[in-house]
């Protein structure tokens, strides 16, 4: 009775740790799978997984494979694992297969077969070696930490919102990822702490697993009290708004900011635009609208989300093309130009040279490098003074409701007041001419104001007036929202314009223009009737700060060729590199010449196998004997060095007796009395011991083909270069 | 290398050589047998072998266990050299050496001339401090009858000497003892007399016991073809020693005996007939050579130690059934004839290992001259 109990104890104690291991390693298999795989392609991994364990947990000393050699379990294994790859592209590129079945279901097929043979092959070959050598333990705990670690790599340094599988999963199912991350963390370290101390004491093994669960329990709890370490910030994603989900645009930030405009970066590229049609701004400025400030909220100019204001304006890339259906004025006075734009930062919206009519998608020739490519047709205003003066301010067909709305101001009597202070001076033919009036505000503004990155004023109530009523310093933003707020007291429909003002300099006489985050820029924008929204841009003559940067034309002209996908972009690549590296070349002459090594190599071992048949008969005794060594050699029986002949043939007496007679003979031609004579003895006869050579080989043939398997003869008859062994 | 390997490679070859005693001796045997039959030595060189063996089995048959030591001393006799033993009292040395020494006789016919007349088959001297080299040698001797000094013959005229102890006797004699083995002569009082053409010496030393001795200058240790350091014997060889002591000390004069003629005739025969070819004296050469360039080695051997053994290369060949010198005699002898020859260099104590590093690469070389 207890002999017995003593050995199901033995064999529970054998069980247990087994199945625990294979738990933690096909938990492994799991993880790794997850983001690579279908859920029944993780399934067929983990199972796979746990097959392979308890095989080979069972079968290491049992006779096939404890007889086999390491590099043999090595190669087989690798061949199962190619296997498994090669049928799974086989069966999902099959169009029978996919026919026959469902495509879903022959996709599910191939990962399934590919997955669990990939994991059975390589748990063998982790098993095996972890059986066999000291250090196979070692890979196999490194193995399962890796599968944690690559796939919770993607997560690193708290990045929980970043979309990733583990991430979406939680996310999309309101849950908060933190939990799930933590979880497969703590997942992990059970599973390394578990393999770890299943290497030697079974015994306590759930005492430690208690302490190790207390303390991942404890860190959950922690969590969820005190939360996650907060992500880094992480700004470089472009200057002009981030690319968000639907929605999120209507969250209002503070677009002032106090004395985060440090320029550190401000020669980042943000997009690449090609002319594709010939234009140069009378302004000396390209201005690109990304979107407007136009509706007041109470507090401050926000982008609308109605549909009745800013109608020229689109709020999202369009899928294809979106054409804007706004009727455009003044058309003999405008110029079509069609630009097309890489974006190298992600962005909201897309923007276009000044009054854009219409957006479409174009192929993107490299999407490592930009995040979207679009054409962008406009209709540029080639306006003269003449042309804007003596025009009324507004649409006539605006709905009050919209007049309103571009009217809107804080409530702050200051604005008027400096309005009319500022208009006094006007000449009477222009007293009432909003154009005007726009280029006087401006003018004031252009002398009195400072351009300045460092300033105050983005936490006072109302930003725009603590600077035009206080020290008139600040950037573009407080510019614009105080022109823009005296256009609106003095009755001239007015938004703020955002987007990017180039200098035309910067085109250095190419048709592609570099828009750095530099570049980014606020400007007030009138609505003039039967002309639309003109630009009426301030430019403080003073400034504070150098907004100068060295031209990147090199820079320019590379991301132009790269967007205009032409020939001369992979030319210079190509020039960039100094010698391409021929590697077809180089592996067809590898292939090449190793054929014709093996085909030297089998025609050297050939002759030296069949040159005693022909050779002269008194060469015999080296040839034949060369050929035996050959053949022998073949068989991985050589003569160690320094070893004599003769002891090489007693060494292989047992299993060709005759090689010690060939052996014999061998030497005696060799070294023995040759033809001549010396004087003094003869008419003793010589006893010539010519053998018959041929004969002898035979028979050693035959000798050494009862002693070995067939298929070591297989492989010796296959091996091309065993003669270059023998000596 | 040490004696087990010797033993191991000296064996099988043993029983070969009997079986090749027996095949003469039944007169036809078929070809192929054995494989050492195929190339075959002459008929002569076959009779040489056949009085080696039966001087062999004479020797084996009055000493028990040490066929090896045996062996040696025959290929030391017919090679024309001498052996050195060190080994302790009571181990069968004197056994040995008088086996061997009776096993050879001399006919009565041959017994003509005076000389011949005053050679005994065996004499043993005993070392001692106050030896003379006279005691050794023989002297002139005073005869009342004829009023003139005649010479009287010592223990050196004999085929077999045994020298026990040499180390123990004082550099004068020593030194006459040089003369002997080197030139096989003696000169006393300004005449010369020749030592028997068989003249060889078992010279003995304790290895142990070195208070009050003369060491033996490197110059007569050259002298010595080989020298043998011998174990005790196997605990049954022993066992059969203590069995066959009364047959063996009774039947004393039913012995296997060779005459001194077949002797010579096997010297002279093996010496003509077993060729050795270029490419072993090459390998001889190099193996010195890289001896003396070896930084463990503080003195390598002498051209002379080379010559010494070409004759001992032949007689082994012979022995093992060849009428060529191969490798494996150069591996089976080499240790032995190089062990008191070379000295090491201080802190180098295993000259078995020195020996097979130098002589891997010209051995390697011998092996791969017979391809080509």
């Amino acid at each position: 009775m207890t002999i017995h109990n003593a050995k199901q104890d033995s064999v529970l104690n054998q069980l247990l740790p087994s199945s625990l291991r294979a738990a933690i390693i096909a938990s492994s298999y799991w993880v790794l799978s997850l983001s690579l795989t279908s859920p029944s392609g993780s399934v067929a991994a983990f199972v796979g997984c746990l097959f392979s364990c308890y095989l080979i947990d069972g079968l290491v000393n049992r006779p096939p494979l404890r007889d086999l050699r390491l590099s043999v379990i090595a190669i087989t294994t690798l061949l199962i694992l190619c296997a498994g790859i090669f049928l799974s592209s086989v069966i999902t590129s099959s169009l029978t297969v996919a026919s026959l079945l469902s495509p879903l279901l022959t996709y599910e097929i191939g990962e399934v077969l590919q997955w669990f043979l990939f994991a059975a092959a390589l748990t063998a070959l982790l098993r095996i070696l972890a059986h066999r050598t000291g250090y196979g333990r070692v890979v196999e705990i490194l193995f399962v930490a890796t599968a944690f670690v690559i796939t919770l790599a993607a997560h690193r340094q708290g990045m929980i919102h970043r979309p990733f599988f583990i991430g979406d999963y939680a996310l999309t199912r309101g849950i908060d990822p933190s939990s799930i991350l933590m979880a497969m963390g703590c997942g992990a370290v059970l599973a390394m702490a578990g393999l770890l101390m299943m290497e030697n004491n079974h015994r306590r093994l759930p005492y430690h697993f208690t302490v190790l669960g207390l303390l991942c329990f404890s860190l959950l709890a922690y969590v969820q009290l005190f939360g996650m370490p907060s992500p880094r910030l992480t700004d470089d994603m472009g200057l002009t708004g981030v690319a968000r989900g639907e929605g999120s645009a209507a969250e209002q930030e503070n677009p002032f900011r106090d004395g985060e405009n440090d320029a550190s970066d401000k020669e980042a590229p943000v997009a690449i635009v090609l002319f594709r049609d010939d234009y140069e701004p009378a302004g000396g400025s390209y201005y690109f609208r990304e979107s407007a400030y136009t509706e007041f909220n109470g507090s401050m100019l926000a982008v609308t989300d109605r549909d009745d204001l800013d109608e020229d304006l689109i709020t999202h890339f369009p899928p294809v093309r979106a054409d804007i259906e706004e009727p455009l004025p003044l058309l003999d006075k405008r110029q079509a130009v069609r630009t097309t734009i890489g974006l190298l930062a992600p962005h909201r919206t897309p923007f276009g040279l000044d009054t854009p009519v219409a957006f479409q998608n174009t192929p993107n020739p490299n999407n490592l490098r930009f995040k979207q490519t679009y054409d962008a047709y406009s209709m540029v205003p080639l306006l003269e003074f003449p042309d804007l003066i003596g025009r009324s301010a507004g649409d006539p067909g605006w709905t009050p409701a919209q007049r309103q709305a571009y009217l809107e101001l804080p409530d702050d009597p200051r604005y008027r007041e400096l309005a009319d202070t500022i208009l006094q001076d006007l000449r009477p033919g222009y007293a009432d001419d909003p154009y005007a009036k726009a280029l006087a505000i401006k003018d004031y503004l252009d002398r009195n104001g400072i351009y300045s990155l460092k300033n105050e004023h983005a936490y006072a109530e109302d930003p725009a007036a603590s600077f035009l009523f206080g020290d008139l310093t600040g950037y573009c933003m407080h510019f614009s929202f105080a022109a823009t707020y005296m256009y609106r007291s003095i009755g001239i429909p007015a938004r703020v314009g955002i987007g990017y003002s180039v200098p035309a300099s910067n085109r250095a006489g190419g048709s592609s223009l570099l828009i750095q985050a530099i570049n980014g820029h606020a400007w007030p924008e009138i609505f003039l009737d039967g002309v639309g929204w003109v630009i009426v841009d301030p430019a403080p003559g003073r400034t504070l700060v150098d907004m100068s940067v060295d031209p990147q034309n090199s820079l320019q002209q590379l991301l132009g060729d790269m967007l205009r996908d032409e020939a001369a972009f992979d030319e210079f690549i190509s020039s960039q590199q100094d010698e391409p590296f021929p590697l077809t070349v180089l592996l067809q002459t590898l292939v090449a010449a190793l054929l014709v090594t093996l085909l030297a190599a089998y025609t050297v071992k050939i002759y030296r196998l069949r040159a005693p048949q022909f050779a002269d008969p008194a060469l015999r005794y080296r040839l034949s004997y060369r050929a035996t060594l050959d053949m022998l050699s073949a068989l991985g029986q050589r003569r160690r060095y320094g070893e004599s002949r003769e002891a090489f043939a007693r060494r292989l007496s047992t299993m060709t007796p005759s090689f010690a007679t060939m052996t014999a003979s061998h030497l005696y031609a060799a070294l023995g009395p040759s033809g001549s004579v010396p004087e003094g003895i003869q008419a003793q006869p010589r006893l010539p011991p010519t053998p018959d050579w041929l004969a002898l080989q035979s028979r050693i043939r035959a000798e050494i083909g009862s002693h070995t398997p067939w298929w070591r003869r297989v492989l010796a008859f296959l091996d091309p270069f065993a003669w270059l062994k023998t000596h | 290398m040490t004696l087990e390997a010797t033993s191991a490679n000296t064996a099988p070859l043993t029983e070969e050589n009997t079986a090749l005693t027996e095949t003469t001796d039944q007169g036809a045997a078929p070809a192929t047998s054995s494989p050492a039959a195929v190339p075959a030595q002459t008929a002569r060189l076959q009779q040489a072998v056949t009085v080696l063996n039966r001087l062999s089995s004479a020797v084996r048959s009055q000493v028990l266990g040490r066929d090896d030591v045996i062996e040696l001393a025959i290929i030391a006799l017919i090679a024309d050299g001498h052996v050195l033993l060190e080994d302790f009292p009571g181990s069968g040395k004197t056994t040995l050496a008088k086996a061997l020494g009776e096993a050879i006789v001399t006919p009565l016919q041959e017994q003509a001339d005076d000389v011949a007349a005053a050679i005994v088959p065996f004499r043993r001297i005993q070392f001692t401090p106050d030896l003379l080299p006279s005691d050794v040698t023989g002297g002139s001797v005073f005869d009342t009858s004829t009023n003139s000094f005649h010479f009287r013959h010592g223990p050196l005229f004999a085929h077999v000497v045994l020298a026990d102890e040499i180390n123990r006797t004082s550099p004068k004699v020593q030194s006459a003892m040089l003369e002997a083995m080197g030139e096989k002569q003696v000169t006393v009082d300004n005449t010369t007399y020749h030592l028997d053409k068989l003249f060889f010496v078992i010279a003995t030393q304790n290895p142990l016991d070195l208070v009050g001795t003369y060491p033996l200058p490197t110059p007569q240790l050259d002298r010595f073809l080989f020298k043998i350091t011998m174990k005790h014997i196997e605990r049954d060889a022993e066992l059969d020693v203590l069995d066959t002591y009364k047959t063996r000390r009774d039947h004393s004069q039913q012995r296997i005996q060779v005459t001194r003629s077949d002797v010579l005739m096997a010297r002279e025969v093996i010496d003509m007939e077993v060729v050795i070819a270029r490419a072993i004296k090459t390998a001889l050469v190099d193996i010195s050579r890289n001896l003396r360039s070896d930084e463990r080695v503080l003195q390598g051997n002498s051209t002379r130690s080379m010559v010494l053994l070409l004759p001992a290369l032949q007689v082994l060949a012979a022995l093992r059934g060849r009428s060529f010198v191969s490798a494996e005699d150069i591996e089976t002898l080499l240790p032995r004839v190089l062990g008191h020859r070379v000295e090491l260099a201080p802190g180098v104590a295993d000259l078995g290992k020195v020996l097979h590093d130098c002589m891997r690469d010209p051995l390697e070389q011998l092996a791969r001259a017979t391809l080509q």
